[in-house]
């Protein structure tokens, strides 16, 4: 008689667990295998090494079967990237318009590029990557020209001087949107939410 | 068309961490759907090989990957990074998965059991005639599981999940997946035993 | 000379203009696009370009809303400027009797 060919009566009705015929429950039969704990009752009991068996063989077939559907090292992701993203296309988050030039112009650019042109150029300074980069639009009384602020995180290399570094950041997005956009900023505020070992830091030109 | 960032990110290989994820889930949350590229890129692989492990088909899978990042998208401005992307992502595949596989009528479950996601592979022929007998006694088997069952003991089994993680994916307690993994494992060595 | 027509007029003045790379396709070509996996180049004539007149008969105020994509090399705002102007310019030679200055709103949507 093995636990297979006379199943023991489940303790629940809907079969959570169920008592092998050595008073052992076969969940922590199972179980004790899994975490590769020693059991010393098995090495004695038929009934327990019987069940050990069985998940045995089932591990077998798994193991196969795992094998066979290992698509990812092959799989090419580009076709679903691509469908994928035509649909995002056309579910943009552009954000906010914000004014470029001089504020009677009605020239505008969309935050969501703007903001790509900062990530853009603190990542020119070496080991930066941009994360958030938040630009606000504030409108004082009596004053014609809204204020635009920009608040950028990036992640920092560990061996930088950050003074310098957040210069540096600071400096490279001021030219590029003044050159590249044309926009007029009120400030620029950087904050450094990570810093990263040698090791994590980006190679050059393994990002963009 | 903008030049295609699904392009840009074939350099950046699939060993980023989710440190690196973070950057990328903050730009793509602000709208930026170049850095959601890059994650799409990085994530489908796995995500597709978890889901055909799942339904046990590949274009079903792709599917269910499509629809759950662009659902991935339209949340992510409300993704509290509570858990990381991948572990986020993982979720909403899973959920798309399960409602595949509870919308399947009996019938369809053994109908599944002949599309067995399993492309080629480096294996050699004596062993793949060797295994195949085996391998497909055991999808037919998985064709019995219930839908929550078959999810816990595939990411569990195949997937190599941990139960912690699982329990995060699923939604539930890592005791209730314990105890599916459980009950998918005895229903799987009855099958087995039964036809040997 | 048709509605049409003037689109297909202003958008052309638009695509000349130094730095302009596209007018921002609008959401019907980017569905046609997503389905049959190409982008049409003359698809993309009315989209990204809107125009009204207010006022009755042919003497009301232009009001024309642009948006485009810049080339990476050009400066944004340079671009915006020289869209504006190939706008009013366009609209000069087709409506000459038209006296009241045009409303025309640039928006850059991206950067190449």
């Amino acid at each position: 008689m093995t636990a297979r060919t006379d199943p023991p009566r489940p303790s629940q009705p809907d079969g959570d667990d169920e008592l092998l015929p050595c008073g052992r429950s076969l969940a922590e039969v199972w179980d004790l295998r899994e975490q590769e704990k020693h059991d010393p009752h098995l090495e004695g009991c038929l009934h327990c090494r019987r069940a050990v068996d069985e998940l045995a063989v089932l591990e077998t077939s798994v193991r196969r079967l795992r094998e066979q559907s290992s698509t990812a090292e092959a799989y090419d992701a580009r076709a679903l990237t691509h469908r994928i993203m035509d649909v995002v296309r056309l579910e943009l988050r552009p954000g906010r318009p914000l004014p470029l030039g001089e504020p009677d112009e009605d020239l505008w650019i969309m935050e969501s590029a703007a903001a790509r042109t900062v990530r853009a150029a603190a990542e020119t300074v070496r080991g930066v990557r941009a994360g958030s980069c938040r630009i606000t639009l504030e409108r004082l009384p009596g004053r014609e020209a809204p204020l635009i602020d920009v608040r950028l995180e990036i992640h920092a290399p560990a061996s930088a001087p950050l003074q310098d570094l957040a210069e540096q950041v600071r400096r490279s997005v001021l030219t590029a949107v003044d050159g590249t956009l044309g926009m007029v900023l009120n400030g620029i505020d950087i904050r450094i939410t990570d810093l990263l070992d040698a090791a994590d830091e980006p190679g050059e030109g393994t990002d963009r | 068309m903008p030049l295609a960032p699904e392009q840009a990110a074939s350099a950046v290989g699939e060993d980023r961490s989710d440190t690196d994820d973070t950057l990328l889930v903050v730009r793509a949350a602000e709208g930026d759907e170049e850095a959601f590229a890059v994650l799409v890129r990085l994530h489908a692989p796995t995500l597709v090989r978890m889901a055909a492990r799942m339904l046990g088909n590949v274009p079903e899978a792709e599917d269910a990957v499509q629809d759950a990042l662009i659902s991935a998208w339209r949340k992510l401005p409300e993704f509290q990074r509570q858990s990381t992307f991948r572990t986020w992502v993982y979720r909403i595949v899973t959920n798309r998965c399960l409602n595949v596989l509870r919308a399947r009528r009996p019938v369809d479950h053994l109908d599944a059991a002949d599309q067995v996601a399993a492309p080629e592979h480096t294996v050699s022929p004596a062993r793949i005639a060797e295994s195949h007998a085996a391998v497909d006694e055991l999808q037919t088997a998985l064709t019995a599981l219930s839908a929550e069952q078959r999810a816990c003991w595939v990411l569990r089994e195949l997937d190599g999940q941990s139960y912690e993680f699982i329990a995060q994916a699923v939604g539930i307690s890592q005791e209730a997946v314990r105890a599916r993994v459980f009950r998918a494992r005895r229903s799987l060595t009855q099958q087995l035993g039964a036809w040997r | 000379m048709n509605g049409t027509a003037h689109i297909d007029e202003v958008a052309r003045a638009v695509l000349g203009v130094e730095g302009v790379a596209f007018l921002k396709p609008g959401v019907a070509q980017q569905v046609r696009s997503a389905l049959a996996g190409t982008g049409r180049a003359g698809a993309t004539r009315a989209s990204g370009l809107r125009m009204s007149r207010s006022g009755g008969g042919g003497e009301g105020t232009w009001d024309v809303d642009v948006h485009i994509v810049v080339l990476g090399e050009a400066r944004a705002v340079d671009v915006a400027r020289g869209t504006r102007a190939a706008v009013a310019e366009c609209l000069r030679r087709m409506f000459p009797e038209t006296t009241a200055p045009a409303r025309i709103t640039v928006t850059v949507t991206g950067l190449l």
